[in-house]
């Protein structure tokens, strides 16, 4: 593994139902249609979710207009404003896992009411596991404030920065993330983000 | 003595780390290290030779990332010729006594292969190829795949290895601290594959230490008959000062790898973390111990992705279903190339029992290989099962067993010497279990003594390819009983004879024994358990069959095989509800409220109900038309307008649209097909564009589609523009939906607008998904914009009153 990167095995992420029927698309209001087969789905599901991640730390400086986040440079403003006040970042990668795709696929064979509620426990999963990962590093960094996370593709943080954040993790070889051509990531329950830390004083 | 002898006999050393120690010389994060090979050849000389000076029998030249997914063919070439002369220029100036080799080293290429990701296995087996040849070439020793974590690429990478050099090739995976790859792969599955597939050696490396790779390394003792390797990490990376340092010191490594020396490992070394102070306490630690002689596991097991399968222990249950002859509606879902019905029928298998499926997509008109290669690809992304390939087209066997991510059973050869010159080869490359039937030219001996005498032969002719007879199962061939009276009585004869006489295991197709009498399966299970109690090792059978199914459960159970009764027990409390869902639903009760109580349970999303509800009102004699008429459809509506204005949302939709379907199923049941001479109303083309892998919310706009009664074609995900263009123009499509869901893929999306605007005029075309917008879509030239599932069918039902 490469120098400074960091591996982290998130254990079991407990199932939000809540959380679930938003990803799939129910409002908090309104109540789930009698039959949903969500428990059927929960009960498929289990053990499906291996959450890991992979985090870097790194110098944060700016160049002018560019941004130089230390495994790349950019010229974003929404991050710009995000990271205001920031000297330094971390950037994770966090996936659920391969399984986590076979059962979604399996799920929509037959059901897309299924496959939707499987899609969406998936998404419950990493961002659960990603939830998770930021809560640690709020521990292991306590003189620092932790901003929320940013990913390539919000505002005008352009999705082609994948490519350099895969190179950085080597998120192939830590936790098998890959990128296709169109830049998505596989498997597909991944999330990549940077968070900002300044001193608590600036605060 | 020769690499291979070497490698037998062991101890063989590895090399350790080489990123590690590049960094320590100044490579940069971010840096790749196969670029030192051209601009530091130097640096990288002196880290091998330093491992040479240690005692590695073998380096690994520094081409883990070298592959023509990152680089120019030109420049892989560059940096595979400088990485081997790097070696050589080593090997030439260490000073040391061993033998001395250099592998030509290949980690994963970076992208996923399909299901999961993108790659194509052919395209992965290409690139592989590629890097391989020039390895040979510059004048490596033998090919080490190390690292790789996904067992569909490793097989890749191994074919490629096989098809393109004479080199011993040694493979290495990489596991999690669970045990398996990151796509699922166990020990057992990936040896099993491996070795089928003829590696020289396997084993684990990467990712943990030696104490938790252990117990992995201890199954791969247990699993292979080839000599296994073991290269861990200095443990795990922990932090100090800002610096990386592995917590596992060399003098502990070495004492943890020697320990498994007895235990038969012989090939070992270290990955990341580890240096030539590793290696040389390791040749210390190890000294003079020897690993016991390599030993040949006499199992015949079978693999899927993540699950073995090993017949001679249990009787097996091979699901028999996924086979067209005489089955309409799967030979019309075959002819239509409707994935989702083979689909369905192996994940119902499976849910009932089976432990292998049996692939049969042999029906005429149909492109066997290309479709047999697609069945295999798309069960293998939605079931683990091991599969049988049941095919009696060579070519369609070939193109099947070099995508199959595994060791599968293989069926059929026979006695026929046409046959076995077609079929042994292939088992000899791909590996697999053959079924082989007892016939041969002259037809089906009448004598058990006969087919006996068959499969001696076969036996000789595999030995002449290598085969083990241990991967051979003999079918004795099941024969209706009502056409001969001694039969099954000679079929069970021939087994029990072979399976004596040869010690091989033996496989029967049971249900055919009981064709053209009544009460099939009362003849059938008692056939199929005097088969088992003469040994029989596999039972291709349906596992939907509750009587079949009690035969096999209750065998094991009376056999010692079934602790504490806990599958019958089990089996037992499934048969009520079984036997209900077989049950007709009671067929009275007045049409009205029936049909009263159908609209209301398509309203509610209530699917058992809602095909309850229209079986009787269809066994009372209502019309189907009119029940979807004047039912269903308003029912639909009632929903699509609730969803339209915000009042019902995207799973209470959902669940509606999968109760009409299921009333529509019924409806479709009873008309026998008459339903299908309904004039639909237009044809549909739907899918998701290339490079974009979401078909979620293309999922739902097809179902909703079919509800509303369009024909609809999916031609499912990452679609080409030739593809979609050639669907529209093959049906005359009148309408086309595309989904995209990622800004990277919307180029793809007005390519395939525009292909089909400039080609196919009177297609119109509709376009959806998360980045697009109303304006957007227009900009690429769509004539629609769906902002939702219900908003494409409106949208498919204005383009068809327009025309």
């Amino acid at each position: 593994m490469k120098e400074g990167i960091y591996l982290e095995e998130l254990g079991e992420i407990p199932f939000d139902e809540k959380e679930i029927l938003r990803y799939a698309m129910l409002p908090s209001f309104a109540p789930p249609p009698e039959e949903l087969p969500l428990r059927e789905c929960l009960e498929s599901a289990r053990g499906a979710a291996n959450c890991r991640a992979v985090w870097c730390r790194y110098p944060l400086k700016k160049d002018g207009n560019e941004l130089n986040l230390g495994f790349a440079r950019t010229e974003s403003k929404d991050l710009k404003e995000h990271l205001e006040g920031c000297t330094e970042i971390l950037l994770f990668a966090c996936t659920a896992g391969a399984e986590m795709d076979r059962r979604i696929a399996r799920a929509k064979i037959g059901s897309p009411a299924k496959g939707l509620l499987m899609h969406a426990i998936g998404a419950q999963q990493v961002e659960g596991g990603c939830d998770r990962l930021c809560r640690y590093l709020a521990e292991r960094f306590p003189d620092r404030l932790l901003t929320d996370r940013y990913s390539p593709g919000y505002g005008d943080l352009p999705l082609s920065l994948q490519r350099e954040v895969m190179e950085a993790l080597d998120c192939g070889r830590t936790i098998g993330i890959t990128l296709t051509d169109s830049l998505l990531m596989t498997p597909s329950k991944s999330v990549t983000a940077i968070i900002g830390m300044k001193e608590k004083e600036h605060a | 003595m020769s690499f291979m002898e070497l490698l037998k006999t062991g101890p063989f050393f590895l090399d350790g780390g080489m990123g590690t120690l590049l960094q320590a010389q100044g490579l940069r994060p971010g840096e790749a290290p196969e670029t030192w090979n051209l601009t530091h050849p130097e640096k990288v000389t002196a880290i091998h030779r330093a491992y040479y000076e240690a005692g590695s029998h073998m380096v690994a030249a520094n081409t883990f990332g070298v592959h023509p997914q990152r680089y120019d063919t030109a420049v892989c070439e560059q940096m595979i010729r400088a990485a081997i002369t790097c070696a050589e220029q080593a090997r030439w100036d260490a000073a040391a006594t061993q033998e001395r080799f250099i592998a030509l080293d290949i980690g994963p290429c970076g992208k996923l292969l399909k299901p999961l990701g993108p790659l194509d296995f052919e395209d992965a087996v290409n690139g592989f190829a590629e890097v391989i040849r020039m390895g040979a070439y510059y004048g490596a020793d033998c090919i080490f795949l190390e690292t790789m974590n996904d067992g569909a690429e490793t097989r890749a990478a191994l074919l490629a290895a096989k098809e393109n050099c004479d080199l011993p090739v040694l493979v290495s995976n990489a596991y999690g601290a669970d045990g398996k790859l990151m796509t699922g792969g166990t020990p057992e599955s990936v040896v099993a594959m491996l070795e089928g597939l003829g590696a020289d050696a396997v084993g684990v490396n990467c990712s943990l230490g030696p104490d938790a790779l252990a117990p992995i390394v201890e199954r791969y003792l247990e699993a292979a008959s080839v000599p296994v390797l073991m290269k861990p990490n200095a443990g795990l990376p922990q932090e100090k000062d800002g610096k990386t340092f592995y917590n596992v010191q060399a003098g502990e490594f070495a004492g943890q790898i020697a320990a498994l020396v007895p235990k038969g490992l012989r090939i070992m070394g270290g990955c990341c973390g580890t240096t030539p102070e590793y290696i040389r306490a390791l040749c210390e630690a190890v000294g003079k111990n020897v690993p016991p002689a390599l030993e040949k596991k006499n199992r015949t097991v079978i693999a899927s992705r993540g699950q073995t399968a090993e017949l001679g222990k249990n009787p097996v249950i091979i699901g028999e279903r996924i086979n067209p002859t005489g089955k309409k509606r799967l030979r019309k879902a075959l002819e239509e190339g409707d994935m989702a019905y083979v689909l369905n029928e192996a994940i119902s298998q499976e849910e009932r029992g089976a432990e292998v499926l049996d692939v049969n997509v042999g029906t005429p008109g149909v492109d066997e290989p290309a479709l047999l290669t697609q069945a295999v690809q798309e069960l293998q992304a939605v079931t683990d099962l091991p599969l049988q390939l049941d095919t009696a087209d060579a070519a369609a066997m070939e193109r099947a067993l070099r995508v199959y991510n595994g060791k599968a059973m293989i069926n059929s050869v026979n006695g026929k010497q046409e046959i076995m010159d077609a079929i042994f080869p292939l088992v000899k490359k791909y590996g697999g279990v053959l079924v082989a039937l007892t016939l041969d030219e002259d037809g089906i001996p009448g004598t058990a003594e006969g087919r006996l005498a068959i499969a001696e032969r076969i036996l000789a002719e595999a030995e002449k390819y290598g085969i083990e007879a241990k991967d051979i199962l003999f079918d004795t061939l099941t024969m209706t009983v009502s056409a001969d009276g001694n039969a099954a009585k000679i079929t069970l004869d021939a087994l029990k004879m072979i399976r004596e006489k040869t010690g091989c295991g033996t496989v029967l197709g049971v249900s055919n024994v009981s064709f053209g009498l009544p009460e099939r399966e009362v003849l059938g299970s008692v056939f199929l358990t005097m088969a088992l109690e003469r040994g029989l090792s596999a039972a291709i059978m349906n596992p939907l069959n509750d009587r079949m199914m009690g035969a096999m459960i209750s065998f094991r159970t009376l056999t010692g095989r079934d602790e504490n009764c806990g599958a019958y027990i089990r089996f037992a409390g499934e048969l009520p509800a079984m036997q209900a869902a077989a049950m007709p639903a009671a067929g009275s009760g007045a049409q009205e409220t029936e049909a009263k109580g159908l609209r209301r349970a398509v309203v509610k999303g209530l699917c058992r109900e809602a095909a309850r509800l229209s079986r009787t009102a269809l066994e009372s004699g209502q019309d189907g038309m009119e029940l979807v008429q004047q039912e269903i459809i308003p029912a639909l509506d009632e929903v699509g307008q609730g969803f339209e204005a915000k009042k019902i949302f995207l799973p209470q939709l959902m669940m509606s649209a999968e109760a009409a379907e299921a009333a529509f199923r019924e409806i479709k049941e009873k008309s026998g097909g008459q339903a299908e001479e309904q004039p639909s109303k237009g044809t549909v083309v739907i899918a998701t564009v290339k490079g974009d892998i979401h078909d979620i919310g293309k999922n739902i706009v097809r179902l909703l589609l079919e509800n509303y009664g369009f024909a609809v074609t999916d031609l499912g995900k990452d679609v080409a523009p030739e593809t979609v263009l050639e669907a529209v123009t093959r049906l005359h499509a009148p309408v086309c939906g595309l989904s995209a869901l990622m800004i990277t893929t919307v180029p793809a999306m007005a390519e395939t607008v525009k292909l089909l605007h400039e080609q196919a005029p009177w297609c119109r075309v509709m376009v959806g998904g998360a980045v697009l917008t109303e304006e957007y879509a227009r900009e690429i030239g769509a004539d629609g914009y769906g902002r939702d599932a219900m908003a494409a069918v409106r949208l498919a039902e204005r383009f068809m009153k327009e025309r």
